[in-house]
């Protein structure tokens, strides 16, 4: 048995602890935290949608937060304005990101890079001013406020519950479309065009397509995830968007790992519960540890807490399977790329 | 007898994993020209970069009997080993003048550099004609001769010149060759020559040692290797 | 007429701001190839502490002086024992670590002196001229008089002096400098070091009009960046020229374009940014493009 076979097993595993930890969230904590695992699930559903952009093409975005306030602004107004039912607003609320996505994606093209991370950051910063500018249509400072589904009766559980499977299954939705989208052949077209533009070209690679294609679809998730936003806060209003939100997905997407699926939810999980956690302590102190666990990322575990534990795995695997009865090491097989960084799910 | 002035013990270096210097000594007179000959990829820029501390080594490396090899660059610079760096060994994006400024940043008597100043822009009056164009402007052979006297503004113990002839024409090469000479002549200045171009260097050399596969395969007097013909067709490609 | 010389009257001393900040911020880029987000916030950070000092009972010029010289310190500490060990990392991992000191500096700020604002006391007195109509206030020719000397003194700085001269070898060929003996991460550690007076500067002169409060500097950051982009990454005269650039258009725009006023006034050097970026990528006066193919 190799390295990489135990190595699959053992993802295969973690993936299924954390599905059956996700199941049973709304057994094991009180309402209010499975509001806030709600809240965590709908985030981490646009820091999937940013990996797919900032890990697996390569093109930085700090508008994240931008995407997800026009989801939750669309399926908000929807909702109110023409009575739609919440469900059906959702994918009106992936499309209308996934436009704004394709909009900045095609000029994006010519700023790559740090130019990009600055523009990415002015759009963020214009949020709440334009919502605010908006106002017979958004309610201005007012904000939105929406009613919560209420579950079917045949359905075991409160309101909170209901929601939270709601998300549950929105993010099952998205896991997979991702999963799709980063084997295969959009998989490689994505990485090529992130590691190495020129070859990717040579290689028969549109890399215009590519990258306005990852553009607005990383944008659709993040639309996704704030209409689900919308949902389940019940509310929205041009302080929910501030420009902190793209700041901390930005945040999330490296702690977690920005290459990494699992990493979305780790890097949600931060930055939900740290705030709250460290807030009970001291209120410059969530600062101060976020901007340190940023700069301790970068000095030490640059793949995230994903790529963490995979190097230890990978390294407890090769211990083990080196046992001294053998005396010789199995070779190692792994997706190491030039960067030398790891793909996993 | 004096110590030489540069002597090298067991030098080893590499890039990252590639190891490409195993053992190599060789040692530099007072007032010699010592040539480093060799194919390419034989690993004569890496021994010049070991030397000046651009890249990280092993090894003995002893400047007027004192080892440096546990200094950095700038404190090796600033014991005078002067090293003229493979491509353009000038700061291009600034002026002529600038260049010889930055060459003679170690120096802190202002009459010295008055006088180097002076020294230099006699030789080459062109280089004071143009002292505020960027060095990037000059000729491929202007700017190897700027090179040099940037390298030689201050003062230094040892000149280091990574195949200096590099994209000149054979007329240009053999100006430059010509100062190298005079400035060994009429100053003693000490000099490690890296050149691929072996016949030339041979006949401003001293003494020559043939590299390859990052050794030493073979040492001698320069006249001495000029007119072996085995060596001239194995090694020097004469 | 009278208000569009008003607007750009107002527009030139918000423009010097935005100007210094984005001098501070080219600085670093040049010496360094880091945009450092966090500027502003250790800007702020000094303020707090000149603010502080005042406080202390330390009179109010001398707090200036001193900070001044502190920042120098506490810009060149940041560079070596926070930048230096990973100066040759990715863009993306910079920016990650830029962002890391935003928030953490404008979190040492909340901690330190809470998020109430605080009154900073005036640099320059309350005296108004009115020259054909225009107000002028003394604040404003003296931040704009001030941008001058800053811009001299450090002109001079690289251009006559031997140590300028070494910082910009130091900045433009890293590995060529230690050849004629400079000590390059020395050099570097300087950049940062005045940058970060250079920032300290930009943030004392806008401290009296905006409240000092950890967050004071983050819109300025902003304009800086579309400052800076504008003029040209490694061109201090473009972080200069686009700063005021940037004041002026977001004034007029603001009072003139109807629906932009002063609510999406901060969309104006957003604005401009997008446009230089597709017309002219490296800026106004800058040579070589950001964008790394």
């Amino acid at each position: 048995m190799n390295e990489t076979k135990v190595e699959q097993m053992l993802r295969a595993a973690g993936a299924c602890v954390i599905a059956l930890g996700l199941l049973l969230v709304p057994v094991l904590f009180p309402s209010f935290l499975v509001y806030q695992f709600s809240l965590t699930l709908t985030y981490a559903i646009a820091i999937l949608g940013l990996n797919l952009l900032m890990g697996f093409n390569g093109q930085i975005s700090v508008a994240h937060g931008v995407f997800f306030a026009v989801g939750g602004y669309t399926t908000a107004i929807f909702m109110t304005r023409y009575g739609m039912n919440y469900l059906a607003t959702l994918p009106f609320a992936a499309a209308m990101s996934g436009l704004l996505g394709f909009v900045i994606g095609v000029p994006a093209l010519r700023w790559q890079g740090l130019p990009l991370a600055f523009i990415t950051f002015g759009l963020a910063v214009l949020v709440p001013p334009v919502a605010l500018k908006l106002e017979p249509i958004t309610k201005g400072a007012t904000g939105i406020s929406l009613t919560k589904p209420a579950p079917p009766a045949w359905l075991p559980g409160d309101q909170d519950t209901f929601i939270y499977f709601v998300c549950l299954a929105g993010i099952a939705v998205c896991v997979l479309l991702a999963w799709r989208l980063m084997r295969g052949d959009t998989g490689r077209s994505l990485r090529a065009a992130r590691d190495n533009g020129l070859i990717a070209e040579s290689l028969g690679i549109n890399l215009s397509k590519v990258r306005i294609m990852a553009f607005t679809t990383s944008a659709g998730f993040a639309g996704f995830g704030g209409g689900l936003f919308a949902i389940v806060n019940a509310y929205v209003s041009p302080e929910s968007f501030q420009m902190t939100k793209s700041f901390d997905f930005l945040v999330a997407s490296i702690v977690g790992g920005i290459t990494s699926i699992s990493g979305a939810f780790i890097g949600a999980l931060f930055i939900v519960f740290l705030p709250d956690w460290s807030a009970d302590m001291n209120i410059a102190l969530s600062g101060l540890i976020y901007g340190g666990v940023m700069v301790g990322m970068m000095l030490v575990a640059r793949d995230g807490v994903v790529g963490l534990l995979g190097t230890l795995t990978r390294a407890a695997i090769r211990r083990l399977l080196t046992a001294p009865r053998s005396g010789k090491s199995l070779s190692a097989q792994t997706d190491e790329q030039p960067d030398g960084r790891q793909y996993q799910t | 007898m004096t110590a030489p002035i540069l002597q090298v013990h067991g030098l080893h270096a590499g890039y990252g994993s590639i190891r490409v210097l195993h053992g190599i000594d060789f040692h530099v007179d007072d007032g010699e020209i010592v040539a480093l000959l060799g194919a390419n990829g034989a690993g004569k820029t890496t021994i010049l970069r070991a030397l000046s501390g651009t890249i990280a080594s092993r090894g003995q490396i002893m400047l007027d009997g004192k080892d440096v090899s546990a200094l950095g660059t700038a404190a090796r610079a600033q014991l005078g080993i002067a090293h003229i760096p493979q491509g353009r060994g000038t700061f291009v994006d600034f002026t002529v003048e600038e260049n010889l400024a930055l060459g003679a940043y170690l120096v802190r008597d202002k009459q010295s550099i008055r006088g180097a100043l002076e020294y230099w822009f006699g030789i080459f009056p062109w280089l004071a004609e143009r002292r505020d164009q960027p060095a990037g402007s000059l000729s491929g052979g202007e700017q190897q001769m700027l090179a040099v006297a940037r390298a030689l503004m201050a003062e230094p113990r040892i000149l280091m010149c990574d195949e200096p002839s590099l994209g000149l024409a054979p007329a240009i090469t053999q100006s430059l060759f010509a100062l190298l000479e005079k400035l060994n002549k009429e100053r003693g200045m000490a000099i490690l020559l890296v050149e691929q171009n072996a016949r030339l260097t041979l006949k401003i050399a001293h003494r020559a040692y043939v590299i390859e596969s990052g050794e030493v395969r073979l040492t001698g007097g320069a006249v001495e290797l000029r007119d072996n013909p085995l060596i001239q067709r194995a090694y020097l490609g004469i | 007429m009278q208000l569009f010389l008003q607007q750009i009257v107002e527009g030139l001393a918000s423009g010097a701001i935005y100007a210094s900040l984005a001098l501070a911020l080219v600085l670093i880029y040049r010496a360094t190839r880091i945009v450092n987000f966090a500027q502003g916030e250790m800007a702020t950070l000094s303020v707090y502490v000149t603010w502080q000092l005042n406080q202390w009972g330390v009179p109010f010029a001398l707090s200036l002086l001193i900070v001044a010289a502190l920042s120098f310190v506490f810009g060149a500490f940041t560079f070596r024992f926070m930048i230096r060990p990973v100066l040759g990392a990715s863009d993306h991992t910079m920016v990650v670590i830029c962002i890391g000191f935003f928030i953490g500096f404008e979190a040492i700020a909340l901690w330190v002196w809470g998020a109430d604002p605080r009154a900073f006391p005036r640099i320059f007195p309350d005296h108004v001229w009115i020259i054909g109509g225009v107000r002028l206030t003394a604040n404003n020719l003296g931040i704009l008089a001030t941008l001058c000397v800053m811009t001299l003194a450090l002109s001079a700085l690289f251009r006559f002096t031997r140590i300028g001269l070494a910082m910009r070898a130091s900045a433009a060929e890293r590995e060529k400098s230690p050849l004629v003996g400079i000590p390059v991460e020395t050099m570097l550690m300087f950049g940062w070091g005045l940058a970060a007076t250079v920032g300290f500067v930009a943030a004392a002169l806008i401290a009296p009009s905006l409240f000092l409060s950890p967050p004071m500097m983050v819109s300025v950051v902003i304009y800086a960046l579309a400052a800076a982009t504008l003029g040209g990454w490694d061109s201090p005269a473009g972080a200069i020229v686009g700063g005021l650039v940037v004041g002026v258009a977001e004034s007029l725009c603001a009072t003139f374009v109807g629906f932009i006023g002063n609510e999406l006034k901060v969309g104006v050097p957003f604005a401009l940014m997008a446009a230089i970026l597709l017309v002219r990528p490296q800026g106004l006066f800058g040579t070589t493009a950001v964008i790394r193919v």
